[in-house]
């Protein structure tokens, strides 16, 4: 195989499919990218055997091939090159060089048929919307994902397709994140699948804000993006997501509106006083106001009040302040409205003039 | 004054064997591992302990003292239900039970008003209902502490009640053979021997100072126990050390990466049980049992008390690999969790986050 081209060519498609490459890893094969020169074209790809990263570029190959070379090792000497550098990459036996200017270095390989591929995705639902759709609904919610939690099928975002609409749902237990659009799409029966976390974290870098394709194929196992000059694939959670309907607040007749910067700035700064371990909030909203109180072990105390639209009898409820502000950190509109009901039921939170967003959160008894 | 019983199961494991096997009725019956694999004896039959078999002795030592000795694989899962059905008869008669293993436990009847509040008499009824729920006799020692209840259960054995009263206490210790004492090992009733002792009388006339300079730490119990006194009281709430959960495979394995799918799997039970308790655990044990039935565990301590699946699965492949499950097959894998506490947003005190489902 012999490669003449850019560094840039050579950096961009590398750092797009670098996410998969595992830092600690039990196959040496994992550690690598593989490297296909074929008809013009050249595919790395990178995994760690649950997701899988392509990267094809239209590029002219000198002589074609295929090798898989230290993906970490290949980038960071890429990213060194000075900007607009001439890089020659050729292979012969076991070893592959790297040349550019005065520069040489010489990488090991490994054999492009040792390296792992995941089955292919069959059996398939198949579906075409904006990359931007995707990319919203992935944003919107995918930070109320659990971590590591042992209901494994929380440490994921469930994809749901619903006949014309696309619908995210991330819940850790004690927030749940929900965002939903049409996207025109026509699917028979609904279909539901849960994508592992870091997945999720590698689609939402590849897709961007424009309106170009994604096309989406779902199998009982995986699930495939492909964005023309990239492709995702991730193996699927295999478990039942909770019922986010069920969970979705009711009879929320107290109802907080309120300007998102400035509950966000009081929210931010109140929480700096409150527990560091279970940070914990008390919003009392009385007519026309929103106090915010905590306290922490140390004694220190905080209150804000804030001008907010609220009609109603008087209403306690204690939160974590990370739920909120995250639910905050992700709204793009200025008013944002509370729905709730009483200190021990979830509360509604929603940006006004957005609809497609929804987010409930369980309080705290403090 | 207290009213203590100590309940102890007669030669348990071998009488569950005996009762549920009736061609061994009558014959001498070693329950433990088979004497060609290098097992100890758990239990034995009365006909057996006529041949002087004892438990912990080696099967292969019993096969000699009895050649035609009946060797039983226990059956755990068995002695388990059999003592949960006892347990729930203690309950019956009073709350404050602390079991002390599957065959024994102590029980604090004090408060307990049936049968005209007499502790002899319930220890019989005790009995009775043991013998009419199982078809298993037990041995019961009434006494006014823990250690004058335990000597007095080993008195009458098999099937026996032995009661000591608070005025007869003193004069049943100083007859009582140094050896038989409940805490005094061989090696101590040697020790003891040396020094003339061989009664709990000899062992009244020694000085709490002679006996602390001789026997340390343990002065004190001996000192007390030379004169039927015994303090401690009949702990109801002992702390579980431990969860764990293991695996026996049919086929065994030889592949690291199916024994850390394995491990892993047992790891997250383990968790699960951990979480609905609201615990926390310190530290994770491996049990790795080869095929050639020999086993070894390796421990790993966090730094932190901690739930999380992270904290514990990352210690998985390192304990796996300090056994020599890569080289010799494996036919067993556990997984436990020890050095449990609390979790601290559990107390009421603190804060706490309500779940959404």
């Amino acid at each position: 195989m012999k490669l003449h081209l850019s560094r840039e060519s050579l950096l961009t498609p590398l750092q797009k499919v670098i996410g998969a490459v595992e830092r600690k890893n039990t196959m040496p094969a994992l550690g690598n990218v593989l490297i296909k020169a074929q008809g013009g074209e050249i595919q790395m790809t990178a995994t760690d055997l649950e997701i899988e990263l392509l990267a094809k570029s239209v590029l002219p190959v000198d002589q074609e091939g295929d090798i898989t070379l230290p993906a970490r090792k290949l980038l960071d000497i890429c990213k060194n090159l000075p900007d607009g550098a001439d890089i020659t990459l050729q292979v012969d036996a076991e070893r592959a060089t790297l040349s550019s200017g005065r520069s040489r270095f010489k990488l090991s390989t490994l054999p492009a048929a040792d390296f792992p591929q995941l089955e292919a995705v069959q059996g398939v639902t198949q579906f075409t919307l904006p990359q931007s759709t995707l990319r919203k609904v992935i944003d919107k919610t995918s930070f109320a994902m659990a971590q590591q939690d042992v209901r494994y099928y929380l440490n994921g975002l469930m994809l749901e397709l619903d006949g014309s609409t696309v619908r995210a749902v991330a819940t850790d237990g004690h927030r749940l994140a929900l965002c939903e659009t049409d996207a025109g799409l026509d699917i028979g029966d609904k279909k539901q699948v849960i994508i592992p976390r870091k997945g999720v974290q590698e689609l939402s870098r590849l897709l961007d804000d424009e309106e170009r394709d994604a096309e989406v194929s779902l199998s009982n196992n995986h699930i495939q993006v492909d964005l023309g000059n990239l492709r995702f694939t991730s193996k699927l959670i295999d478990g039942r997501f909770p019922d986010y309907q069920r969970v979705m607040p009711a009879n929320c007749d107290k109802v907080v509106s309120a300007d998102k910067q400035d509950l966000k700035l009081a929210l931010t700064r109140t929480s700096v006083l409150s527990n560091e371990k279970y940070k914990g909030v008390r919003l009392v909203a009385d007519n026309g106001a929103l106090t915010i109180q905590t306290n922490n072990p140390e004694q220190e105390e905080a209150e804000e009040q804030l001008e907010v639209q609220y009609q109603g009898e008087n209403m306690e409820i204690g939160f974590n302040v990370n739920y909120m502000l995250d639910v905050l950190n992700n709204l793009t509109e200025e008013l944002v409205t509370i729905a709730l009901k009483d200190a021990n039921s979830s509360c509604l939170v929603e940006e006004v003039g957005e609809q497609t967003a929804k987010y409930v959160i369980m309080p705290m008894r403090l | 004054m207290r009213k203590i019983i100590h309940i102890d199961m007669d030669a348990f494991f071998a009488s569950v064997e005996q009762r549920d096997n009736p061609e061994w009725r009558g014959l001498p019956v070693v329950v433990g591992g088979a004497p060609s694999r290098r097992g100890v004896v758990a239990a034995a039959s009365y006909e057996a302990r006529r041949f002087g078999i004892r438990s912990a002795m080696s099967s292969a030592r019993a096969l000699q003292r009895c050649p035609h000795v009946v060797f039983v694989p226990p059956r755990f899962e068995v002695y388990r239900a059999v003592s949960e059905q006892i347990h729930g008869i203690f309950a019956q008669y009073t709350d404050m039970i602390e079991p002390l293993s599957l065959d024994e436990a102590y029980l604090d009847v004090s408060a307990c008003d049936v049968l005209g509040g007499s502790a002899t008499r319930i220890a019989e009824a005790l009995r009775a209902d043991i013998f009419r729920a199982t078809q298993l006799t037990a041995s019961a020692g009434v006494s006014y502490n823990k250690f004058l209840a335990k000597m007095a259960s080993d008195q009458n054995k098999p099937d026996g009640l032995c009661v000591i009263h608070p005025q007869r206490g003193e004069a049943f210790v100083g007859e009582l053979p140094i050896g038989d004492f409940h805490g005094v090992g061989p090696a101590t009733e040697k020790k003891m021997q040396q020094w003339g002792i061989r009664t709990g009388a000899d062992l009244r006339k020694k000085s709490r100072e002679w006996l602390a300079a001789h026997f340390g730490k343990s002065a004190g119990y001996y000192y007390d126990i030379a004169r039927g006194v015994d303090e401690r009281p009949v702990r109801t709430h002992r702390i579980r050390k431990s969860i764990g959960s293991e695996t026996t495979f049919a086929q065994d394995l030889n592949r690291e990466a199916a024994m850390l799918a394995v491990l892993e799997q047992r790891l997250e039970k383990v968790l699960l049980q951990l979480e609905k308790k609201r615990w926390n655990a310190r530290t994770l044990t491996v049990k790795v049992k080869y095929a050639d039935f020999t086993q070894v565990t390796r421990s790993k301590s966090l730094d932190e008390p901690s739930h999380g699946v992270s904290a514990f699965r990352r210690q998985l492949p390192e304990l796996l690999r300090s056994t020599e499950a890569r080289s010799k097959p494996v036919r067993l894998l556990g997984v436990t969790l020890s050095n449990l506490s609390p979790q601290a947003d559990s107390s009421e005190e603190e804060p706490s986050q309500y779940p959404l489902f």
